[in-house]
């Protein structure tokens, strides 16, 4: 009875996950791979899940962006010395975050740049033309940083002038945050994500230890080099578009989600003839 | 102004706003570069044994960029990195407070005195591409009006040859200048080999009609081709190519070989440049015969016993002459260095 209520709450909340909206069915089927007595665990995870809706994102960008456009004009930057760097390549979260507020907070019309993190010449022309600004870099989510910081540190490379630097992201991890304030750069977020939220991390006291372990357990069997998810950091924050690589594997499932099938594949995970 | 030409423009200043301060390390922002790479290892840590007794005795220079929280360090990122080190091994100041360091607060610099501060710390840097170095460069050049290679090597501290070989990556068009640019370095192409092949494809646009007919762009993308499919294997191979043209001078025959050799290299694809190129370069006897001239040269001199000469005039003569040996001897060895050389840092 217990589980149902966990499924139904789970479809209710998750029903636009991209790569795999979350059905009735499918958490039927994800929540009876565990044992008996784990699905009330499973379900307790699923239920610390923390979920960012295409509407919850495009809110706390919109918003983020608006108070941080607010300060950096109150500083002397107006909208024309800002420039917005999409940190991965097209088609992944960075570019969609960036044209999702893009239209909405009109940000070419005001004057803004938006660029590709990887595209040097135009960093390098257009920072040469500005001589001062701000440095926005936008993404969905920012786990460890490593990512981030090696996309910051190529566009350093190019940047000719006096620039301050800024991310905006609806959710980043506290080792992520700690990471990019000691970089000198200010982050914008919606949510800062304490390991305290993660109940598989081992600093969290969200579930009994022995129920963690045993879930650690099957993480392992799943996904023996990234049982946690990258970096061990066991997040559970989900966007609508995609799940970060840093989450637990029990909730990831295998590659081609075979023999574990996730209730969070990310796209990559999910198996090619899906139909 | 010091040493440059009088028409030289003025070089922006730092500008004092006349503040001093007292900064914690956390008011900081560390700058991208790894002083780890930038400095001696030993003198930072030298360094760190001063500050940890005496602390940071010298202020350093920090300037607030509008919008950031932050102070931004424009002089003294050693010791600002030597006082983060102290305070995560729990070292306090003489006062038993937390270290913080003394810094005269500055102006923003303008763009061109940030290139240049920029240039001052990157010639300390191993590894650094060229490509970045070679558009800040055009910036200096652009907006200094300044061309010439000793004030720009007064300006920049980039050695003359550096200068150069960032003029010749300048001289190839964006889309070229992207392709070494890209963050990924396994797709990423070397700056060397655009100044490797820039006298190839000299050689091929003025001396083979069909490379003049398909032009410089689509001559470069052809070699671009052949680098990526893995038939460059090396852009020192390049300087084979000028070789066999070079060392045939004296043969007509053979250099129209070459010439038909060059055209092929760059119409077909599958043809690397070894392959093509090393009939025309006798490279072992050539070797040999280098060694046996070096020999014999100090065998012979070496015979002469020669230290010392009256007449001012000869002594003169042959002082002019070794230092014409000396000055050769120096350039060859250093072509031979090549520019794959590990050692060599500046690319």
């Amino acid at each position: 009875m217990r589980s149902l209520f966990h499924i139904l709450k789970a479809v209710s909340r998750f029903h636009d996950y991209g790569p795999q909206p979350v059905t009735f069915s499918r958490t039927i089927r994800w929540i009876k791979q565990f044992q008996k007595q784990d699905r009330k665990i499973a379900g307790h995870l699923l239920d610390k899940i923390i979920y960012l809706s295409e509407k919850d994102t495009r809110k706390i960008l919109l918003h983020q962006n608006k108070v941080l456009m607010e300060n950096l004009a109150k500083e002397g930057l107006p909208a024309k010395k800002l420039v917005y760097l999409q940190t991965d390549e097209a088609g992944s979260s960075s570019p969609v975050m960036l044209s999702m507020i893009r239209n909405e907070a009109g940000l070419q019309q005001r004057g803004c740049k938006l660029l590709d993190s990887r595209d040097a010449l135009s960093i390098n022309k257009i920072t040469n033309k500005l001589e001062e600004g701000a440095l926005i870099y936008i993404d969905d989510f920012v786990g460890s940083g490593d990512q981030f910081c090696s996309a910051r540190e190529a566009v350093q490379k190019s940047v000719v002038g006096t620039f301050s630097e800024f991310l905006l992201v609806p959710s980043i991890c506290e080792e992520g945050y700690q990471r990019l304030i000691d970089l000198g750069i200010a982050v914008y977020a919606g949510h800062i994500h304490s390991r305290a939220e993660r109940p598989l991390h081992a600093n969290s006291h969200l579930m009994q230890a022995a129920d963690r372990i045993r879930l650690v357990e099957m993480c392992k069997q799943i996904r023996p080099k990234t049982s946690l998810g990258y970096n061990d950091l066991a997040t559970m924050v989900v966007l609508y578009r995609n799940a970060p690589n840093s989450i637990p594997a029990v909730l990831r499932g295998s590659d081609k989600q075979t023999p574990f099938y996730g209730i969070f594949p990310r796209y990559k995970d999910l198996p090619i003839n899906r139909g | 102004m010091r040493g440059l030409k009088p028409t030289q423009p003025e070089i922006p200043q730092i500008i004092p706003a006349g503040t001093l301060r007292h900064l914690s390390p956390d008011e900081i922002k560390p700058s991208t570069n790894n002083p780890r790479m930038l400095f001696d290892p030993d003198q930072l840590d030298e360094l760190k044994k001063n500050i940890g007794e005496h602390g940071v005795l010298v202020p350093i220079t920090v300037y607030q960029p509008k919008g950031q929280v932050k102070f931004s360090i424009l002089d003294g990122e050693r010791r600002y990195r030597c006082v983060v080190d102290l305070t995560k091994e729990g070292h306090y100041g003489k006062d038993h407070k937390p270290l913080k360091l003394p810094a005269n607060v500055v102006e923003p610099p303008s763009k061109i005195a940030g290139l240049l501060y920029m240039f001052s710390i990157h010639n300390f840097r191993e590894g650094w591409e060229l490509m970045p170095t070679a558009l800040s460069l055009r910036i200096v050049m652009e907006d200094l009006g300044e061309q010439d290679n000793k004030a720009l090597t007064k300006l920049t501290g980039l050695s003359e040859p550096q200068i150069e070989r960032c003029k010749k990556l300048l001289t190839f068009p964006e889309r070229f200048q992207e392709m070494s640019l890209d963050p990924n370095p396994a797709t990423r192409i070397p700056s060397n080999f655009w100044i490797e092949a820039s006298p190839v494809l000299d050689l091929a646009i003025t001396h083979v009609p069909t490379i003049n007919k398909l032009g410089r762009d689509r001559a470069t993308d052809k070699l671009v081709e052949k680098y990526r499919a893995r038939k460059i294997k090396s852009v020192i191979h390049f300087r084979r190519i000028m070789e066999s043209y070079e060392l045939n001078e004296d043969q007509p025959n053979t250099r129209a070989s070459v010439l038909r050799r060059v055209e092929e290299f760059f119409l077909k694809p599958t043809l690397e440049t070894r392959q093509a190129f090393d009939e025309f370069v006798i490279e072992k006897k050539r070797v040999q015969s280098a060694l046996n001239v070096c020999e014999d040269f100090l065998k012979e001199l070496g015979k002469l016993k020669l230290t010392y000469t009256a007449d001012d005039d000869e002594r003169r003569y042959l002082r002019e002459a070794l230092h014409r040996v000396h000055e050769y001897c120096k350039s060859l060895e250093q072509a031979l260095r090549g520019s794959d050389d590990p050692e060599v840092p500046h690319d």
